[in-house]
């Protein structure tokens, strides 16, 4: 069997799947758009950092390219160059000039540490003039006299080192030596040293670095740190640079960017000096603010997500709100209620289904209340019929009374039952009303009793109590005669001694009631039960009925066809004390 | 109802959406304590020459503290000798209830009782350099001084080889200091069977320890000095030089004072047991950096030391080491 995760409602099912779709569209377009702005402010960053780099590498070329230019000069000075020649016997006097113009160039540039020139022998003349020669150095073992001779008059660049030359004077210095090869001979004078004061060069790649953790080192050719910012904990291995993998770089040409976890080297090489300058980018430099963006990722998000919710809760609902509006309005077919729709606010298909469904319902309709209209003239005529077959049983007993009553010769008693007689059919006929005021129904009902009370002499008497302010309110004519009818014959006739009736009459709140008293033989329970469920039983079902309670089964469905299914008649009996049969009506105005 | 039971579904997705992308882009995030007050350094001595042995400390806690991303202040007394400066200092440190206190403490005893107030306070603290007497601190970065001493000595004994004068006696700086102590310690063990005469006190005064030198001089069968700090050293070298008598009597040193490398070159003082005051500086914020994000870090971390002798002063990894840039 298939199991349905998706709930069942149209409407929860387009909001699940757009939720899902909606959630996974946002989720990979947030991550694809927060990589691409990362890598994108990263390359940015790091194509920043390479130009100053550059810019750095620049820099320090331009600086030793400097110095270099004031070393061929020196080296190049005729004046110098004859004075070395004739080393041995030069006076005191030149050989203070010398030193004083070595001086002069020391002076001129403050970034230039020391000026001197060393012998072969390993003599040593100083540009400073107050420099003392420290006496435990071996001049000819330093690598700076060593590069100058390999280079054969080409200017050679040492590491950065501390510069021990002069007595108790340490200086980190990068050294700039070249042998003076005269220009006459040909012959090698000398090394000329020029040491540069390292801590300009130190101070630039301090000062052009990026971010608060990108820092720039220096590596010579043969991969010795010439500078690094933390050259100590790079030589007690407690930091340690990819060098290999930076100086491949150098060959590959590929990209110009090693990454080793979250530092990015890049690198440039120094052509006067041979030198790597690496620098050192940190990732959490380039993108500082990256936990912002990331913030600002996030918050778009939600907020594009509750957009499409919303809308998504429109759209569902859009559909499925007048869907559900017809549906709970077809549901009161079901209670056979037939409520129109009516004018809707949905989409097209929708309204064309509700006018269809209004065109259904309103010949539905139509056909109901034909049929019920229908029926309603079928029962009143089937009830009018009922009712004039009462009569005629009446009318011939009471013409024998008056034919009895004539033979006696009283002419009085003739009188009265004819005239009461008379009154009677007047009423009952009564222009063809149905409705008549209460008075008449009253004057009707006296009639009926001065008739019978005529015949049943001493039989029964009887009171008429109904409250003088309700005679003008309407009634359904012939509706007390077959209660008092069954009173007399059902109860007073079948009971000994003499009977009483009592009819009184009230008004209610909203409505009439009129009592029907009579002490006769009453009704058992199940008497009674029989009496009531034969008065409720629509005619149309016509159980077999005693004459008593056809008479009040009539005036009980014509009280509810005329004024409703809320009045009628009710009972109550117990056997020998008689009966009492409650008539209820609208309390209403005369409306015509 | 139904309508609400969606909305409260969707509102949940978005939730999970905005924390789902904050935690995966969270993987990257570099992990630097949380902490808003500066870590406190009380050091020694705040006022000594640049490049001498604070200074370079304080390079290093600056270094470590810009890779770590955390604030530093770094205070002390004027001078070493400062012990009840340094006591005041650290308490007032302690009353700015700092995430972590560094204390290199100037007395070996004194210093306790302002730790264990910084402790019922709940601040952890590192001792560096010089410890004190207790278990308090969480971690102690510092040069394992018996095993500096015990350089110095072996290289004493490896002088003393085959000379006449033998006796030997060591130039101590203060008494009842840890690192005088131990460094002493680890020459004694070093020097185990020569002929050690006795320890002298300068009281870190270059003056005094001269002139103890000058006194000690006199002894015909003295032939080796083992001065325990840069003061010492200094003085004792001072007066040999004086006398002219570096190649009777032979002076092991501590430190690297330009001085003392001067003395180093021109032989006066045949070797210098030298300390990383830099990595020192590096590694006791690191390991407060450790502690800090929830690591306990050893209880001892030696910074290690190296026996600078002429020959090996001028090699390449141990320039800086001796001549710090910026001179």
């Amino acid at each position: 069997m298939k199991f349905n995760i998706i709930p069942g409602t149209l409407e929860a099912r387009i909001y699940t799947i757009f939720t899902i779709m909606v959630f996974a569209a946002i989720f990979i377009m947030q991550m694809v758009f927060f990589r691409f702005t990362m890598d994108t402010v990263r390359s940015s960053t790091l194509e920043n950092n390479h130009t100053l780099l550059r810019q750095l590498v620049v820099q320090i070329d331009f600086y030793i390219s400097s110095v270099e230019r004031i070393s061929r000069t020196i080296s190049g000075d005729l004046d110098i160059q004859n004075f070395l020649e004739n080393e041995g016997d030069a006076d005191p006097g030149e050989f203070r000039e010398i030193r004083k113009s070595l001086n002069n160039y020391i002076k001129a540039r403050e970034d230039i540490s020391d000026i001197l020139i060393v012998y072969h022998d390993g003599t040593v003349i100083s540009g400073d003039l107050e420099a003392r020669v420290n006496p435990w150095v071996s001049v000819l073992d330093m690598d700076w006299y060593r590069g100058a001779l390999e280079r054969g008059g080409q200017t050679f660049v040492s590491s950065s080192h501390v510069q021990n030359i002069i007595a108790g004077r340490y200086t980190w210095v990068v050294s700039l030596s070249r042998e003076i090869i005269s220009g006459l001979t040909g012959d090698s004078l000398g090394v000329l040293l020029v040491d540069l004061k390292f801590n300009r060069i130190e101070e630039l790649c301090r000062s052009l670095v990026v971010g608060a953790k990108g820092y720039d080192f220096i590596i010579d050719r043969e991969g010795n740190y010439v500078f690094h910012p933390t050259q100590q904990l790079v030589y007690s291995n407690l930091r340690s640079e990819p060098v290999p993998e930076i100086l491949s770089l150098l060959k590959s040409r590929e990209g110009n960017t090693y990454r080793e976890e979250d530092r990015y080297f890049m690198v440039e090489t120094s052509g006067l000096t041979d030198w790597h300058i690496v620098g050192v980018s940190h990732d959490s430099d380039m993108i500082t603010d990256w936990k912002y963006v990331q913030i600002i990722y996030g918050f778009i998000g939600l907020i594009l997500f509750l957009v499409v919710g919303l809308a998504t809760n429109r759209i569902s609902s859009g559909i499925t709100k007048p869907m559900r509006h017809l549906q709970d309005i077809m549901k009161t077919v079901e209670s056979g209620e037939f409520h129109l729709v009516g004018e809707i606010k949905a989409t097209e298909e929708i309204r064309e289904l509700a006018r269809d469904y209004d065109i259904m319902v309103g010949r539905i309709r139509e056909l109901v209340a034909a049929n019920t209209r229908e029926q309603e003239l079928k029962r009143k005529s089937d009830l009018k019929a009922l009712q004039a077959q009462i009569n005629p049983h009446f009318l011939y007993n009471t013409l024998d009374s008056i034919i009895w009553m004539g033979e006696m010769g009283q002419n009085r008693e003739v009188v009265k039952m004819t005239s009461a007689l008379s009154k009677l059919f007047r009423i009952s006929i009564s222009k063809g009303q149905e409705i008549i005021p209460i008075r008449d129904e009253i004057a009707h009902v006296q009639s009926y009793l001065t008739i019978q009370g005529m015949r049943y002499q001493d039989k029964f008497s009887y009171l008429i109590d109904i409250d003088p302010d309700l005679h003008e309110y309407p009634i359904l004519k012939i509706t007390l005669q077959p209660l008092v009818e069954n009173a007399i014959y059902h109860g007073i006739k079948e009971s000994e001694g003499r009977g009483f009736i009592h009819i009184s009459g009230q008004a209610g709140d909203d409505d009439i009631m009129i009592k029907v008293k009579d002490n006769g033989k009453g009704m058992t329970a199940e008497e009674l039960e029989e009496l009531v469920s034969g008065i409720e039983t629509a005619p149309e079902n016509r159980p077999k009925l005693s004459r008593q309670g056809m008479g009040l089964r009539n005036v009980h469905q014509r009280i509810r066809l005329y004024f409703g299914t809320g009045y009628g008649l009710s009972c109550e009996s117990s056997l020998s004390s008689g009966t009492v049969i409650t008539v209820r009506l609208p309390l209403k105005e005369w409306e015509r | 109802m139904k309508n609400w039971y969606l909305l409260l579904i969707s509102l949940m997705a978005a939730l999970a959406l905005f924390l789902i992308l904050s935690l995966f882009y969270g993987q990257n995030t570099q992990k630097s304590p949380d902490i808003d007050d500066p870590i406190r350094i009380v050091l020694k001595s705040m006022d000594g020459d640049p490049m001498d042995f604070w200074d370079v400390v304080n390079r290093g806690i600056e270094e470590a503290a810009r890779e770590f991303g955390v604030q530093v202040v770094v205070t002390g007394p004027r001078f070493e000798k400062e012990i009840n400066a340094q006591i005041d200092i650290v308490n007032r440190a302690i009353e700015l209830s700092p995430p972590l206190l560094i204390v290199a403490a100037t007395d070996f005893r004194k210093l306790v009782e302002p730790i264990r107030r910084a402790q019922k306070l709940d601040i952890p603290v590192i001792t560096v350099d010089s410890g004190v007497d207790s278990d308090i601190p969480v971690s102690f970065i510092a040069t394992d001084n018996i095993e500096a001493g015990k350089k110095a000595g072996t290289e004493m004994k490896r002088l003393l080889a085959g000379r006449e004068r033998r006796d030997v006696v060591i130039m101590s700086h203060i008494r009842e200091t840890a690192t005088a102590i131990d460094r002493e310690a680890g020459v004694r063990s070093a020097l185990e069977g020569e002929n050690i005469i006795g320890t002298w006190f300068c009281d870190v005064e270059q003056e005094k320890a001269y002139k103890i030198t000058l006194e000690l001089l006199k002894n015909e069968k003295l032939g080796g000095i083992v001065a325990l700090n840069e003061v010492a050293t200094l003085g004792v070298t001072e007066a040999v030089e004086e006398l002219g008598l570096q190649e009777e009597v032979l002076v092991v040193g501590f430190d690297n004072a330009m001085k003392e490398l001067s003395y180093l070159e021109s032989g006066v003082l045949k070797a210098t047991v030298v300390q990383r005051p830099y990595n020192m500086g590096y590694l006791v914020v690191k390991a407060a950096v450790e502690y800090l994000s929830g690591h306990a870090p050893e209880p001892f971390i030696d910074t290690g030391s190296i026996l600078i002798t002429r020959e090996n002063m001028f090699r390449r990894e141990y320039q800086e080491l001796l001549f710090p840039f910026g001179q």
